[in-house]
């Protein structure tokens, strides 16, 4: 059973435009925009990557869907799609955001493909200003020491904190757990 | 050029005897080389995950302008390193309450007389660690307490246990890492800040911010443990001390101060005078171990 938690945060910035973006059907799909780096309306950005996401279109392949995303979203759009599958994700994404697995007490950058999880391996996806206050080593600390998709992002939030005070414009992330 | 139509018949016999010999052993050679080859390829794909890491250990323990040390430390003994891995341990008695020195050396005590302890059933250290601090709450009914950092190093394997805020440091890459989450007031508020939507500046501010939410001596405390190993690297640094040492010297510092290429004396060497000059008035007890972990030569 896949476990998963998903935190937004407005920082300092004036308003969102990061959007994290969960369907349920026909498997669990988790998509991350990041708006922060767009010039031009990033608010709008995100309500067409919403709206895709939410049509029949995001039952659709991944391959396929990413096709579509590029078609209709800004050419330096930033996003990340991650579908659940049987026996494991399927990944793709473009620009600062990206997902890394912890597997075998190790981490790595979730390459864009179809990879294989087993029991008790956790997937963080986030855009790089959450990363930028963390280390792979306290990410791999925190997800091995923690209970729960919850913890584990607390965990995570309050390495940020003690870097920045949550005063740094828009955070968002989802973690993602395989339990046992 | 010979003709062995000349040679003594002996001669010519005691040649092809030596040929012959010749051609065994060069069989043989051949079929050891072979052999051993495909052996150690075997061997190789077999282990090439495992990687046996060497620790590489020392300490300080230094009482700053406190009257009394309330820091004690425990380091398995290193001759059993290979069969039941390394534990490092540092407890930091509380400021504030009596017996910090008590306590502190109870834990450490504990760990020694129970060591070996099975580096995979780490629900069993943990009830371990448990025990202890219920004894020290039936004791002390919290009028006294102490702090816990513990690794336990297998092979290239790390388990890690915390109670408090007592420091887990990893430096990979120059780059140093608090591995464990300090179980302060701070987290909580942290937690509820960020749910909030708010920054967490006023979470630092606050006077409880500091004060502990767990540590040995609480009743039915919650040890921070991996549930699974981490896997180490050649050439990483743990430090497993008191906060006092990252109260002088933050970590950034702790990295500025010592060189990748150093042993583990060098460095403990160079944190401890670190802190030394750093010169705070008000300079807690503080102890570290460290430990180097070295890809080991067979």
């Amino acid at each position: 059973m896949i476990e998963y938690y998903t935190f937004k945060h407005r920082g300092d910035a004036l308003d969102f435009t990061d959007e994290v973006f969960l369907r349920l059907v026909p498997n669990l799909t988790v998509a991350l925009f990041f708006g922060s780096n767009l010039k031009v309306a990033p608010k709008s950005q995100a309500l067409l990557f919403s709206e895709i996401l939410n049509s029949e279109e995001g039952s659709k392949s991944i391959e396929y869907l990413s096709s579509v995303f590029d078609e209709c979203l800004d050419e330096e759009s930033e996003y990340l799609i991650l579908r659940v599958l049987k026996n494991g994700v399927e990944c793709y994404r473009r620009g600062g955001v990206f997902a890394k697995i912890v597997k075998d007490g190790q981490i790595h950058v979730l390459p864009n493909g179809v990879f294989g999880l087993s029991k008790g391996d956790c997937i963080v996806c986030a855009t790089s200003n959450f990363y930028k206050y963390l280390t792979d080593e306290g990410i791999l600390a925190d997800a091995l020491v923690s209970g729960s998709c919850n913890d584990w992002m607390n965990m995570l939030i309050r390495r940020i904190s003690d870097q920045c005070q949550l005063k740094c414009g828009n955070l968002s992330a989802v973690t993602l757990k395989l339990n046992d | 050029m010979y003709d062995f139509d000349l040679l003594p018949g002996d001669t010519v016999f005691a040649i092809e005897v030596a040929l012959a010999l010749f051609a065994i052993a060069f069989v043989s050679f051949t079929a050891i080389s072979i052999y051993t080859l495909i052996k150690t390829t075997l061997y190789q794909k077999k282990h090439e995950d495992k990687i046996n890491l060497m620790c590489d250990v020392a300490y300080f323990h230094e009482r700053g302008k406190r009257g009394n040390q309330e820091d004690s430390v425990y380091i398995s003994p290193l001759d059993q390193l290979v069969q039941h891995g390394l534990v490092a341990a540092c407890s930091d008695g509380m400021g504030g309450l009596l017996n910090g020195e008590v306590v502190s050396k109870y834990v450490t005590d504990t760990l020694k007389e129970r060591y070996p302890f099975d580096f995979n059933d780490q629900m069993e250290i943990n009830k371990m660690i448990t025990g202890i601090s219920d004894k020290v709450y039936e004791d002390y009914h919290l009028s006294a307490g102490a702090t816990l950092v513990m690794v336990h190093i297998m092979d290239d394997l790390l388990n890690f246990y915390n109670l408090g805020d007592s420091n887990i440091i990893l430096i990979r890459n120059n780059r140093a890492t608090l591995l464990n989450n300090k179980q302060n007031y701070a987290a909580i508020m942290i937690k509820k800040f960020s749910e909030g939507g708010i920054d967490t500046v006023d979470a630092y501010k606050d006077s409880r911010a500091r004060g502990l939410t767990d540590f040995v001596g609480n009743h039915k405390c919650n040890v921070q443990m991996t549930k699974r190993p981490m896997k180490l690297r050649d050439n990483d640094i743990i430090i497993v001390g008191s906060d006092g040492v990252t109260d002088s010297m933050p970590l950034n510092r702790i990295v500025s101060h010592i060189h990748p290429d150093q042993n583990a004396t060098s460095i403990a060497r160079m944190i401890k005078y670190g802190v030394k000059s750093s010169k705070n008035p008000r300079q807690d007890n503080y102890s570290a171990i460290i430990i180097k972990l070295r890809r080991s030569i067979v």
